[in-house]
């Protein structure tokens, strides 16, 4: 019996999440090894492995892994560099919030994918260009959040300190930045997920590395097996880089655990 | 020596959008010397913790003013402690690192918090959790962190607004016992809210009856029950008559607002 709300021990947590993999392979292998989907469209299993394999060791697939890698950290960390001393002073200081939250939020809502062709003429076809369409894909949308969390600082909390002597630089350096760090650290962490997706966008225009690059190549010679591969490679490293967030996180912040 | 004198304070929080203003405080007079243990007593919603917010400098009085040995009260600082109800303790700090708070906003070397802290950790009676986060306390060792932490900065005057209201019975009648022996032994002016009259009693040198919304005050009733004084104090004639007048003062005020709820 199921019943809302009730808890579920690690293991089972585990087993139920590999389970779905296991079905999604499952019915993956069925469609295509029983021929109801036909090659062109989709290569079965096996195939995509193979093909993975060859991609890896006969066309240098690891250093496009390593290119888009590169991309993704280096345009995500330009943007927290920026982002998150500017939602910490915004949502500390009414008055910046209000100059800056409206055009922000502008900004969040231009997609960074429509920004190629200008990066492009702006930026030429280089690394540049790619950090610049990750950079505008984040910042704003980190922006806003740390904002947010930074002006949710619990009150009672401020006042506290207030009472015991702090001054305005004390409030931020001491109240409201540790009180939202873990909830910006988890800000970050959802980010970067967007930042993937990003990337691919990116490397699908004027590329010629990186794992959006392959995917456009193979998506010349109708190479579905090398497409899928690509695509779970993107799962793979984004499940790892959330597994590496989360635990930094909870070593970071063990009074939220505790 | 600490005095400090209410002068005429009083709070009218302005109208909201259907609402007249609303007046929280009726212009409120009262001195406090040197040493005192004034407690505030009033039903619910009477003013009494804006009456001590604005001592504390948390929020601005709409006439009158504050002052205090002198010193015009215009914000918040650290020669007035101050104790919440809600659990304030700054949840990534560890108790020790909380009670030290306030002196390394003042800038106390490291050294001395830590001895300061040390000394009002044993006090409280929290030796062997001064590596605990708030998280992981109950509501009792909170409140008693919390009272550490005020009273490590030296305020000139402890303010508590209704600090074991959220505790259940008996760990509030301990913490009462342990607050009335910090203030036996050391001594120090303090302002005390509750709704609590045996409370009020108990731990006040003089109870100061508030009245329904707009709050003012209504009685003031000095309380000389000997120190020290153990919660065996409660069933003695005198602690029984003065609890039987707060009871019907206060149930005049608590009628008042039930009508109106």
């Amino acid at each position: 019996m199921i019943r809302p709300l009730d808890p579920v021990t690690s293991r089972q947590r585990a087993a139920y999440g590999l389970a779905f993999f296991v079905l999604f392979v499952a019915v993956w292998a069925w469609a295509t090894f029983g021929g109801y989907v036909s090659k062109t469209f989709l290569a079965n299993p096996l195939t995509m492995l193979q093909e993975g394999w060859e991609l890896l060791t006969t066309h240098g697939f690891l250093f496009d892994i390593g290119m888009t890698i590169w991309r993704v950290v280096g345009g995500f960390v330009l943007a927290t560099i920026i982002a998150v001393p500017l939602g910490v002073l915004m949502g500390a200081y009414k008055p910046i919030e209000a100059f800056m939250e409206p055009f922000v939020s502008f900004a969040r809502y231009l997609p960074a994918s429509a920004f190629i062709p200008l990066l492009i003429l702006w930026a030429g076809i280089g690394e540049l260009q790619k950090l610049l369409v990750i950079f505008i894909g984040s910042v704003f949308q980190i922006i806003l959040m740390v904002t947010v969390t930074v002006g949710n600082t619990r009150r009672d909390l401020v006042e506290a300190a207030y009472t015991l002597g702090a001054g305005d630089r004390g409030i931020i350096n001491r109240v409201l930045l540790p009180s939202s760090a873990p909830e910006v650290a988890e800000i970050l962490r959802l980010v970067l997920g967007w930042a993937w997706t990003y990337v691919i966008v990116a490397e699908l225009i004027g590329s010629s590395s990186g794992i959006g690059h392959m995917i456009t190549d193979s998506q010349a010679l109708l190479n579905t097996g090398q497409i899928i591969f690509g695509i779970i490679v993107i799962g793979l490293i984004g499940l790892i880089s959330d597994f590496l967030f989360k635990a930094f996180n909870a070593w970071l912040f063990p009074w939220k655990l505790a | 020596m600490t005095e400090l004198k209410i002068d005429q304070v009083a709070r009218t929080f302005p109208a909201r959008q259907g609402h007249a203003p609303t007046r929280a405080l009726e212009p409120i007079d009262l001195n406090v010397r040197n040493n005192d243990f004034v407690t505030i007593l009033g039903p619910s919603g009477c003013g009494k913790s804006t009456l001590l917010r604005i001592v504390a400098g948390l929020d601005r009085p709409t006439s009158g003013r504050v002052i205090l040995d002198g010193q015009e009260v215009t914000g918040p600082g650290a020669d007035r402690g101050m104790v919440f109800q809600s659990y304030t303790l700054f949840p990534w700090l560890s108790v020790r690192e909380n009670i030290a708070f306030g002196l390394r906003e003042r800038g106390v070397s490291e050294a001395d918090r830590g001895k300061i802290a040390d000394g009002f950790i044993d006090r409280v009676g929290l030796s062997g959790f001064e590596n605990h986060w708030p998280k992981q306390l109950s509501g009792g060792m909170q409140q008693r962190t919390a009272i550490a932490r005020a009273l490590a900065n030296d305020p000139k005057i402890l303010l508590l607004d209704e600090p074991f209201g959220a505790l259940d019975n008996q760990t509030r009648v301990l913490m009462q016992e342990m607050l009335l022996g910090i203030w036996e032994r050391d001594q120090k002016t303090v302002l005390f809210v509750t709704h609590d009259i045996e409370e009020a009693i108990f731990l006040g040198s003089r109870v100061i009856v508030m009245s329904a919304r707009p709050g003012r005050i209504k009685a003031e009733i000095a309380v000389d029950l000997p120190h020290p004084r153990s919660y065996k104090i409660k069933t003695t004639p005198e602690f029984v008559s003065l609890k039987e007048r707060l009871v019907e003062e206060i149930r005049a005020e608590a009628l008042k607002v039930a009508v109106h709820a």
